[in-house]
């Protein structure tokens, strides 16, 4: 198996050719591994796990942002393999990108659940409640890795390296759909910029390349259309009010369960 | 000189924001969506300034007329090509409008299963997508035999 | 004045942009059909003076509309593909100086044009 790697030492960037053996079962981390042991050890990438679940091992492969440990060589289709750093990052080495601009976009826009009252937090008798159809507006945004493929993928961030890009904004609507959540206009100050959610134009592939299902496409589309209906009707997220939010616990002079009988019927 | 090169985004840049092989269909759209948007405003601009002719009276539209029909058939196939861009701008945009202000044709936030198919990229959106390209081409092979057939060739 | 209202947020951009789409869809529909094979008339007779001087007079009001959404979306989405291609927060006021100043322009133009035929 030929494999074709964008090397960058600091200094100058090149092509770099290796042979390697190859299982059609290996995955290209398999590979990469392979070629730092046994062809050259100066080669540097990143990798974690393995398995797809903390996300560092985020490349090109072949044209397409992809998660290097959830590529296999047989589902690739080529002859050989071409491996480049992740697209619209800066390079600190061969394949290892600089994620701090990535970091502080998510960080931006305050990816906490956000109280009115944070005493609330350390005075609840009991946790908050989600039922499982609020849980599910918005659950599949959390499924995110931060492994960085989607600002690869996305054509505004190569050229508006101010836009927070999907991985953010997706964070954002997940927090805003949350009920716990009362941050909306917090949030949407943030947002409404310039170089904020209005420079997705829906291109999609941000959600084409996402190895977890996150959709960020249709979070960011779920999020303008909130802002739109904020701006346009002053309607603002719906948030449970904290009554609601914690559940009660059992008045004083509730009957209590019956014991629990260890006794197995049919025993001794 | 050398530092200059590691500061640089890889790979970022106007070309590579409008370049979309291997991606999915919908960044094609985006690609298309902003050549034929380009492509309108220019035209805009000139064409305010050809119909302010009119304006100046039957002999300054005349000779705005024989100086566009000096181009010769470059006028018709120009006209034609601000055709596509209008058809395929407008009905785009009409879809785009219905993604985004309003959240149609996305599906709802599900729980993500393996093989992972987003669904604000799966069949409405498709449907969406080849119904407007068929429209398009269907007006712009129209517009096409109109402008030619004024030309005498058709 | 609470930022809620405030009209130099991006999302009120937006929503201009979305609604004069929405009028010249239906605008711009009709424009081109005075133009189109429906009339009857080969393309160059559609581009006589007294035909497009009796269209513009005609439906003035309609053109004027045209007019108006068309320079103000067309320019706003070219400031919008300015500000996101050059992305410094110091050339933005340049960019959007310039897009008024253009529009401006154009408008008086277009308005000069549609009273004075």
């Amino acid at each position: 198996m030929k494999v074709r790697i964008r090397r960058f030492d600091g200094q100058k960037a090149w092509w770099q050719d290796y042979e390697v053996d190859a299982k059609p079962s290996d995955t290209v981390l398999d590979i990469l591994n392979r070629i730092r042991e046994k062809h050259d050890h100066t080669l540097a990438f990143r990798q974690s796990c393995q398995m797809g679940s903390c996300g560092s091992c985020g490349m090109v492969i072949n044209g397409l942002p992809a998660l290097a440990c959830q590529t296999r060589i047989s589902e690739l289709k080529t002859e050989s393999i071409r491996l480049e750093p992740l697209y619209n990052y800066k390079v600190i080495k061969d394949l290892v990108v600089d994620l701090t601009d990535f970091v502080n976009k998510h960080r931006s826009v305050k990816p906490w659940m956000i109280r009115k009252n944070p005493q609330e937090l350390e005075e609840a008798p009991m946790e908050f409640k989600v039922t499982p159809d609020q849980n599910l507006t918005f659950v599949q945004f959390d499924y995110c890795i931060m492994c960085g493929l989607c600002l690869a993928a996305c054509p505004t961030v190569a050229i508006d390296p101010l836009f927070l890009g999907p991985q953010a904004l997706a964070q954002a609507y997940r927090y805003i759909a949350d009920p716990r959540d009362e941050g909306f206009e917090e949030r949407i100050e943030i947002l409404d910029d310039s170089h904020g959610v209005w420079r997705c134009h829906f291109a999609g592939a941000c959600s084409y390349v996402c190895p977890k299902g996150v959709d960020p496409a249709k979070a960011i589309q779920y999020l303008k259309k909130e802002v739109l209906k904020y701006r346009l009707l002053h309607k603002k997220k719906a948030s449970v009010k904290p009554a609601e939010l914690i559940q009660k616990p059992p008045p004083a002079n509730a009957p209590k369960p019956p014991p629990f009988d260890f006794k197995i019927e049919g025993g001794e | 000189m050398e530092k200059e090169k590691e500061e640089k985004r890889y790979k970022s840049g106007l070309l590579r924001s409008l370049r979309p092989y291997k991606f999915n269909l919908e960044r094609y759209t985006y690609t298309l969506h902003r050549i034929t948007g380009v492509i309108l405003i220019l035209y805009l601009i000139a064409h305010v300034f050809e119909i302010y002719h009119l304006a100046l009276g039957p002999v300054a539209w005349q000779q705005t007329m024989a100086l566009l029909s000096s181009l010769g058939i470059w006028e018709k196939i120009g006209l034609w090509i601000i055709a596509g861009s209008a058809l395929y701008h407008g009905a785009n945009g009409l879809r785009l409008i219905l993604n985004e202000a309003f959240g149609m044709l996305l599906g709802k936030p599900v729980l993500p299963e393996y093989p992972y198919t987003p669904t604000s990229l799966s069949r409405n959106q498709k449907i969406a997508i080849y119904t407007i390209v068929v429209i398009v081409v269907a007006l712009w092979i129209w517009a096409g035999i109109y402008l030619l057939w004024g030309l005498g060739i058709i | 004045m609470p930022s809620k209202y405030s009209l130099l947020k991006e999302s009120w951009n937006m929503i201009l942009m979305y609604a004069l789409a929405l009028i010249m869809i239906f605008v711009l529909t009709f424009h081109l059909l005075l133009v189109s094979p429906l009339t009857g008339k080969t393309f160059d007779q559609v581009l006589t003076y007294s035909y497009v001087l009796h269209n513009l007079t005609y439906y003035r009001i309609v053109f004027g509309l045209l007019l108006y959404a068309a320079v103000i979306h067309g320019l706003n989405g070219l400031r919008v593909v300015l500000i996101e291609w050059l992305h410094v927060k110091r050339f933005q006021w340049i960019i959007n100086m310039i897009i008024v100043m253009l529009m401006a322009f154009l408008l008086a133009l277009g308005t000069y044009t549609l009273i004075a035929i």
